[in-house]
C-alpha cells in the first residue's frame, strides 16, 4: 500500500471516529433530564417565556431537524452561539483553551522526561532496590485518583508548607516577568498531579520493552563484541524499546485531557474542565458540544499523526493495514 | 531508527513550546499610573470571593450570583432595600402612584455613566421598555407581567402605564431591574440577546465601578468610577475591586485565612461560622435572609388535598432540632407563615409555628381514616447541590417515621430536581426560595392558580381573594391586614410548610470596614454602596 494510501485510510477513520463522536455528544446532552432554559429559570419566569427562550435556543424543534441543522453548521465551521452568555462559542472556548494546552503539555513534557529515564533505570537494574522503588511509585501514582492526589498535594503544599497558590493560573496584579514567574507557581501542583498519575504508564511500559528489547540477539552481540554496556542500553536497546513508548504519547492524551478536566475543577484552574463543569451545570449545549468536540478533534488528531508516524517508522504496521 | 528518541522528545518539547508561546502574547502589561493624589490605603484593592463567573455580563439576561454581584456595580437599580426590609432610593429617590395605573419614579439628577453620557430619564425608560419588547430570561422580565409602557417626561422622571391596577410593580421593578445606557444597548439590538461582552469597546458604568479586565476562571477587574454621588464624598473608596473565583466556599475560607482575598461574597456554610468568627484577623458579619426554607405538599395527589394529612405532617417536622443541629442556630423562626420576620411591617407575630407532636400527628390521620403503621408513603424531593436540605429531609423522615408516616427521601441532580419539581413529579417538594422581598408579589406567585412557584397546586377561592385584593390596595395600612389574613390561612391549611428563615454569615479581613450590608445573599456585604464604602485600615 502507497503511503498516500496509507495517510489517506487513517485520516478517513479519524474524520469517522469525530462525527461519532460528535453524534453520540448531541444526542447524550438530549437525554439529560431538564431543559436550558429552565437551568436558568427564575422562579417569576412565565412559561411563555420559557417557551421563547426555548425556541430561541432552537431546541423546539424535532431532533432531527436540530441534528441536520448542527452537523450543516459543524461543517461551516461554526460551533454556535452559548445559550446562556450570547457569546460565540469558540470565543467562548479559546478564552480557556490557553490554560488547558499550558497544563497539558507541561504535564507531558515533566512525564515524558522524568518516565524514561525512570524506566531505562528501573529496567536497566531489573530486580534491585531501584527497581523495586520505581515500580512501587509508578503503581502507587497510577492507583490514585486524579482528583484525591489533587487535593493532597492542595493540602499538603498548598495549605500546610504554603509552597505554592491554592487556586487560579497566576496572581492578579502581576506584570511582566513576574506575572511569568506566577504563572509557573500556579502550575506546579496541577501539574505535578497529572504527572504522578501518568507517570506509571511510561515508567512501566518502558521498563517492560527495555527488559525485552536487552534480551535481544543484537544486545547479546554487541555484548559480545565487547561494547561498553551504557553504549548498549542507551543507543542500541533504548531506541527499539522507545517505540511502545512514542505510541504511549498519543494514547496517554485522552488521559492528560481527562485528568485536566478534574485537576481545573480541583486547583480553580481557568481551563476548557472548569468551563465544562460550569457548562453542564448551565446546560449550555453548544458550549458543551464545542468543548467535547475540541477535545476529541485533539485525541483523534494526535493519535491520527502517532499512528501515521509509527507506519513510516515501522513498515510492518503498514504493510498489515 | 537514529530519530526516535529524538521525536518522542521534540513531540513533547514542541507541544510546550506552542503553549509557551501562547502565553508570550498573554502576559498582561502594567496599568499606567491614574487617579492618585490619595494616600496609599485608600488606594487599595479589594479582593473579593465568588464560586462561579460571570455567565452573562447582560444584567437583564444574567442569573449567577456573580453575574448579579458584578453587573449591579455597574448598572444601577432604582431602589434598595434597608436593613428593615423596606424599599430605599438607589438611583431612584422618590416612587409611587399617581393613580391606580400611572406609577412614578423621580431619579437623581446629575448622574452619568463613566463615558461622560448623562444618566438621564430617557435611559430608564428605554430599560423597562426593551424587558417588556424583547422577554430576556432574566428577573425582571417577571415583574413586568401589569407593566404596559414607561415614557420620561422630563430628565429626572418617569411614568409606568400598567395594564392593570397593582401596587406591586412600582416597588418589585424598581428593586429589580437595572437600568443600562441605552446609547450602548440599543444599537445592540435585542437585550435577550445581547451579550454585552465588552467587545466593543469596553463597558460603560454609573455604579461605583467598572469592569475593565476580564480572565474566565480567574478573575475580573473593576476600576473606580470617580464620579459616584451615593456614597460620601462622591467616590468609591477603594481603586480597584477584583473577583477572584474559587472552586468551593471551603477554598474561599483558606484564601480569606491566607490573605488572598479580602471579602468571601458567598454566605458562609452554618458550620463554618463559629470557626470564623474565632479567628484572628477575620470579622464575620451576620446579613439577615429575606428567603426561606419550606417543604409543599403536592395537593394533586388525593391524599395531600386532604387538610388534615397536610396538617398531620406539619406536626411531624422537629423544626427546632432542624435550626439547631443543621443551622447551628443560624435560623429563624417564621412561625410558619410565608411573610418574613425581617419584613417588620408585615410580618404578624401572632401567627404561631407548628408544634413537633408525633401524637398529634397520629390522631389527625387515625381520625381521617389512616392507618399509622408507615403504610401511609410520600416521596420527598430535593437537591443534592443544597447541603443544608438535604441535611435536614433525613430529619423530617425521622418525624414522620415516628407519625407513622413513610418518608421516601430523594435526593436528585439540581436539573433533575428543577425537572421534576416543574413536572409536579413529587409528593412532597423541599427546597428554597431565596428571595420574597414583597408580600403581595410573592404570594401571587405562589399561591394564585397556575402561579408559577405555586408548587402545592393550591387554588383556593379566599386565599386568591386576599392576594388580589392586596395587589390592588395601595395603601400600607389597608394592605397589611390582607396581606397577613393571607399568611394565616396559608399557615392552617398548610398550603406551605415554611420551616425556618436563614440568618446568612459573610466575611472580611478585619483591616477592611466600612461595609454596608443590606438583606440577603444578592445584596449582602456586595451591594454597591457597600463595597464603594469600604477602606483598608492603616494600622493592620
Amino acid at each position: 500500500m502507497s503511503l498516500f494510501l496509507f495517510v489517506l485510510k487513517r485520516v478517513g477513520r479519524g474524520l469517522l471516529t469525530l462525527w461519532f463522536a460528535v453524534t453520540v455528544t448531541f444526542l447524550l446532552l438530549r437525554l439529560l433530564p431538564g431543559d436550558p432554559a429552565l437551568a436558568v429559570a427564575n422562579p417569576n419566569m412565565t412559561r411563555e417565556t420559557r417557551a421563547a427562550l426555548l425556541t430561541q435556543y432552537g431546541l423546539e424543534e424535532s431532533l432531527p431537524v436540530q441534528y441536520v441543522k448542527y452537523l450543516w453548521q459543524l461543517l461551516q465551521g461554526n460551533l454556535g452561539i452559548s445559550f446562556h452568555q450570547n457569546t460565540e462559542v469558540t470565543t467562548v472556548l479559546m478564552e480557556r483553551l490557553p490554560w488547558t494546552l499550558l497544563l497539558a503539555a507541561s504535564s507531558l513534557l515533566v512525564t515524558v522526561v522524568v518516565g524514561i529515564p525512570l524506566g531505562v533505570l528501573a529496567a536497566s537494574r531489573r530486580g534491585g532496590l531501584w527497581d523495586r522503588f520505581v515500580q512501587i511509585v509508578a503503581v502507587t501514582g497510577q492507583s490514585l485518583f486524579v482528583p484525591s492526589l489533587g487535593i493532597l498535594l492542595l493540602y499538603v503544599f498548598g495549605l500546610q508548607l504554603n509552597w505554592f497558590p491554592i487556586g487560579g493560573a497566576y496572581t492578579d496584579g502581576t506584570y511582566g516577568g513576574e506575572w511569568y514567574l506566577s504563572v509557573i507557581s500556579h502550575l506546579v501542583l496541577p501539574c505535578l498531579s497529572l504527572v504522578f498519575a501518568q507517570l506509571g504508564a511510561y515508567v512501566l511500559t518502558m521498563r517492560s520493552s527495555l527488559i525485552d528489547a536487552l534480551g535481544e540477539d543484537y544486545v547479546v552481540l554487541a555484548n559480545a563484541n565487547g561494547l561498553p554496556a551504557r553504549r548498549v542500553l542507551w543507543k542500541h536497546a533504548l531506541r527499539n524499546a522507545l517505540l511502545p513508548t512514542t505510541t504511549l504519547v498519543g494514547l496517554q492524551l485522552g488521559f492528560v485531557v481527562g485528568g485536566a478536566v478534574l485537576i481545573e475543577t480541583v486547583y480553580a484552574y481557568p481551563g476548557i474542565g472548569r468551563g465544562i463543569y460550569e457548562a453542564v451545570t448551565q446546560l449550555d449545549f453548544p458550549v458543551l458540544q464545542g468543548a467535547f468536540l475540541l477535545l476529541a478533534v485533539t485525541v483523534v488528531a494526535v493519535n491520527m499523526i502517532t499512528d501515521i508516524a509509527y507506519g513510516i517508522l515501522d513498515p510492518r504496521v503498514k504493510a498489515a493495514s | 531508527m537514529t530519530s526516535r528518541p529524538r521525536r518522542t522528545a521534540a513531540i513533547a518539547v514542541t507541544a510546550a513550546a506552542v503553549s509557551i508561546a501562547t502565553f508570550a502574547a498573554c502576559a498582561p502589561s502594567a496599568p499606567t499610573e491614574g487617579g492618585g493624589g490619595g494616600a496609599a490605603v485608600t488606594d487599595a484593592t479589594l479582593t473579593i470571593a465568588t464560586t462561579t463567573d460571570v455567565v452573562n455580563y447582560n444584567p437583564f439576561v444574567g442569573n449567577s450570583r456573580s453575574d448579579y454581584w458584578i453587573t449591579n456595580l455597574m448598572y444601577p437599580h432604582l431602589l434598595s432595600i434597608g436593613p428593615d426590609g423596606e424599599k430605599a432610593p438607589e438611583l431612584a429617590e422618590k416612587w409611587g402612584y399617581v393613580d391606580d395605573t400611572t406609577g412614578y419614579y423621580e431619579i437623581r439628577s446629575g448622574m452619568k455613566w463613566s463615558d461622560g453620557t448623562p444618566l438621564t430619564a430617557k435611559d430608564v425608560a428605554y430599560s423597562l421598555n426593551a424587558v417588556k419588547r424583547d422577554k430576556p430570561a432574566g428577573t425582571l422580565t417577571g415583574q413586568l407581567t401589569n407593566f404596559e409602557s414607561a415614557t420620561a417626561v422630563s430628565d429626572t422622571r418617569v411614568e409606568l402605564k400598567l395594564s392593570a391596577p397593582d401596587s406591586t410593580v412600582v416597588p418589585e421593578v424598581g428593586f429589580w431591574g437595572n437600568v443600562v445606557p441605552q446609547h450602548v444597548f440599543e444599537p445592540a439590538g435585542s437585550v435577550a440577546t445581547f451579550a454585552n461582552d465588552g467587545k466593543d469597546g469596553g463597558w460603560v458604568s454609573a455604579g461605583p465601578y467598572v469592569l475593565t479586565e476580564v480572565q474566565r476562571g480567574q478573575s475580573y477587574t473593576m476600576e473606580r468610577v470617580d464620579n459616584y454621588p451615593l456614597v460620601d464624598g462622591g467616590k468609591p473608596k477603594a481603586a480597584k475591586v477584583v473577583y477572584r473565583v474559587y472552586p468551593d466556599v471551603n477554598t474561599e475560607i483558606l484564601g480569606l485565612k491566607n490573605g488572598d482575598v479580602d471579602v468571601i461574597a458567598n454566605a458562609l456554610p452554618p458550620a463554618q461560622v463559629k470557626g470564623l468568627q474565632g479567628t484572628q484577623g477575620i470579622t464575620v458579619e451576620e446579613i439577615p435572609g429575606l428567603g426561606y426554607a419550606h417543604m409543599t405538599y403536592n395537593m394533586n395527589k388525593p391524599d395531600l388535598a386532604k387538610k388534615e394529612v397536610r396538617q398531620a405532617l406539619a406536626y411531624a417536622v422537629d423544626y427546632n432540632a432542624i435550626r439547631k443541629v443543621v443551622l447551628a442556630d443560624q435560623a429563624v423562626s417564621t412561625g410558619s407563615s410565608p411573610i418574613m420576620p425581617v419584613l417588620k411591617d408585615y410580618h404578624d407575630d401572632s401567627i404561631k409555628e407548628y408544634e413537633f407532636d408525633p401524637e398529634k400527628s397520629k390522631q389527625l390521620l387515625t381520625d381521617a381514616g389512616y392507618k399509622t403503621d408507615g403504610s401511609l408513603k410520600f416521596r420527598l424531593i430535593y437537591s443534592l447541590q443544597d447541603p443544608v436540605t438535604t441535611q435536614w429531609a433525613t430529619l423530617v423522615k425521622d418525624g414522620a417515621a415516628k407519625a407513622g408516616v413513610t418518608i421516601e427521601l430523594q435526593g436528585l441532580e439540581r436539573n433533575t430536581y428543577l425537572a421534576k419539581t416543574d413536572a409536579g413529579d413529587f409528593d412532597i417538594y423541599a427546597g428554597n426560595f431565596a428571595i420574597m422581598d414583597d408580600p403581595a408579589t410573592n404570594m401571587a406567585l405562589t399561591y394564585l392558580p397556575g402561579g408559577v412557584i405555586n408548587y402545592s397546586y393550591v387554588d383556593d377561592p379566599e386565599l386568591s381573594s386576599l392576594i388580589e385584593q392586596a395587589r390592588v390596595t395601595f395603601e400600607r395600612d389597608e394592605q397589611k391586614p390582607l396581606l397577613q389574613k393571607a399568611a394565616k390561612v396559608v399557615r392552617d391549611n398548610v398550603y406551605d410548610n415554611v420551616m425556618y428563615t436563614q440568618n446568612l454569615y459573610v466575611a472580611h479581613r478585619s483591616d477592611w470596614s466600612g461595609f454596608v450590608v443590606k438583606p440577603s445573599e444578592l445584596l449582602s456585604i456586595v451591594n454597591p454602596i457597600s463595597v464603594a464604602s469600604a477602606t483598608k485600615s492603616e494600622s493592620q
